[in-house]
């Protein structure tokens, strides 16, 4: 099967819609509310997830995306 | 020993999005401790990990913290590792062996962050010891918010500059007749029959993350590092050839990065929040994996909260990977001039799943015992499962390969 061609412009304004888009996006402040809460945040409880993450890592061989402080290992 | 959780040099990118310290908020005091448990056949261990935390907002410009963390760590590891075409030449002998670890790390952190605007900036430092490793690492990020605060991008970097204790092997020896360290006695001192081996770890982390709805969140993160120095686990001997064992021996150089896609939906008819996290790896031991992970959590009244989880995570195996390199047909035998005997650098796939119970205690007008404006208290509990699809030992399959983590969390708002 034959796939349409792609222009670089039509490449070009697809990255620039992707980039523009959150611009178009706007929450207001009085909105927020749930935004704030800690069920909607992507690491509400940090310091008990770094001991979480720290455990898996040590056993898998890969890492990233967790954000989590080091320093050491205690793994063996 | 594993270089993997070292490598995890402090980049704080994800905590916090979207949300502020309360200006009443002066201080929070955090302790956490974590269990963990697995016993597969071959080997057991037992980790305890107590951290307590400070932090401290003087001012709406800056917050100061403080933490201290410890692994205490005992059990059993693999110490020779060999596969299943020398046990069939050797029937009857054991030709995987196990060694007894105590360890004890302990590290202490601190940092601080300051803002103005919708610009802040964080900086922090980690010094780590136990009985064979040293680390000290000193982090750096930025982040800001554009477009009225539905847009946060963060950049952080952070190096280490680590210390291994290693066997003083024999002037010139190639790596095939090189000896596994038997123990962490006289590491670090002016012994003779031990070596200091050094790690420097880069690591870059950048992260968009943005409201779209009031709710529905995404999070967008890559992450890259870069490690050289000394990655073998110094207490490991692999079985390269009929008499010849050799400490495991991988290449100094190895290069990381990962893309991570979060995805937060608020179910605002029943008060629960549904989590969504992709991840792809890859580096240049030739290691790609893939893990995926849904959360749910959801109050149940005004104070608890309930979250249950399930992740899935499969890897191939690294390149110089083999589960016997004294023989055999493809996919054992030889793999170049490396080898190792550590399972998490073969192929496998693991499940995990979990529940975590949060409650919090906020008084509706003063303060708990007159200090405290919140308390939060958490217990967490997941279990994962491990197939190792070449890994064994000397031919037998890793049976039990199960892992057990709990977890028990107290949070202090004064």
């Amino acid at each position: 099967m034959k796939l349409p061609s792609v222009r670089p412009c039509q490449l070009l304004f697809a990255a620039l819609v992707l980039v523009g888009a959150p611009a178009c996006v706007t929450v207001r402040a009085q909105q927020r509310a749930v935004l704030a809460d800690p069920v909607m945040q992507f690491d509400s409880e940090p310091h008990a997830e770094a001991q979480r993450v720290h455990a898996l890592d040590n056993r898998e061989g890969s890492f990233g995306g967790s954000g989590v402080t080091g320093g050491g290992c205690g793994c063996n | 020993m594993q270089l993997k959780a070292r490598a995890m040099a402090g980049v704080l990118l994800a905590a916090g999005a979207f949300a502020t310290p309360a200006a009443a908020q002066v201080a929070e005091f955090d302790t956490n401790h974590s269990l963990f448990h697995e016993a597969p056949a071959g080997s057991h261990m037992t980790v305890y990990s107590p951290a307590t935390d400070l932090e401290v907002t003087p001012t709406e410009a800056l917050t100061l913290r403080a933490g201290w963390e410890a692994d205490v760590v005992s059990g059993a590891s693999v110490a020779v590792k060999a596969g299943p075409t020398y046990q069939a030449a050797h029937v009857g002998a054991d030709v995987v062996t196990s060694a007894s670890v105590h360890d004890l790390r302990n590290s202490a952190r601190g940092g601080f962050t300051l803002r103005r605007d919708i610009v802040s900036v964080t900086g922090g430092y980690n010094y780590s010891i136990e009985n064979d490793y040293r680390s000290n690492s000193f982090n750096v990020s930025a982040r800001t918010e554009p477009l009225e605060r539905d847009t946060q991008l963060e950049i952080g970097y952070a190096h280490n500059f680590d210390d291994i204790c290693n066997r003083v092997q024999a002037a010139g020896a190639p790596s095939t007749l090189t000896r596994a360290l038997e123990d962490s006695t006289g590491c670090f001192t002016s012994s003779p029959l031990r070596a200091t081996d050094h790690i420097g770890i880069d690591t870059f982390e950048g992260s968009w993350s943005q409201a779209w709805t009031p709710t529905f969140v995404t999070q967008l993160i890559y992450t890259a590092q870069v490690t050289d120095g000394f990655q073998s686990d110094p207490y490991r001997s692999v079985v390269i050839a009929e008499g010849i064992k050799a400490q495991e021996h991988v290449p100094n150089d190895r290069t990381r990065q990962s893309v991570t896609l979060k995805a937060n939906f608020y179910l605002r008819p029943i008060r629960a929040a549904l989590r969504f996290s992709l991840r792809g790896y890859e580096d240049t031991w030739g290691i790609q994996s893939a893990t995926g992970e849904v959360e749910f959590e959801k109050y149940l009244g005004e104070s608890f909260r309930l979250l249950v989880r399930g992740r899935a995570y499969d890897q191939t195996g690294a390149l110089f990977w083999s589960d016997d390199y004294s023989g055999g047909d493809a996919p054992l035998g030889p793999k170049g001039q490396y080898w190792t005997g550590d399972r998490e650098l073969s192929p496998f796939w693991s499940w995990l799943g979990g529940v975590r119970g949060i409650y919090t205690v906020t008084p509706a007008h003063g303060r708990l015992l007159g200090i405290m404006s919140r308390m939060k208290v958490g217990l967490s509990f997941d279990m994962q499962g491990f197939n190792y699809s070449q890994f064994t030992l000397g031919g037998a399959p890793v049976s039990n390969a199960y892992a057990y983590i709990g977890g028990l969390s107290l949070a202090a708002l004064f």
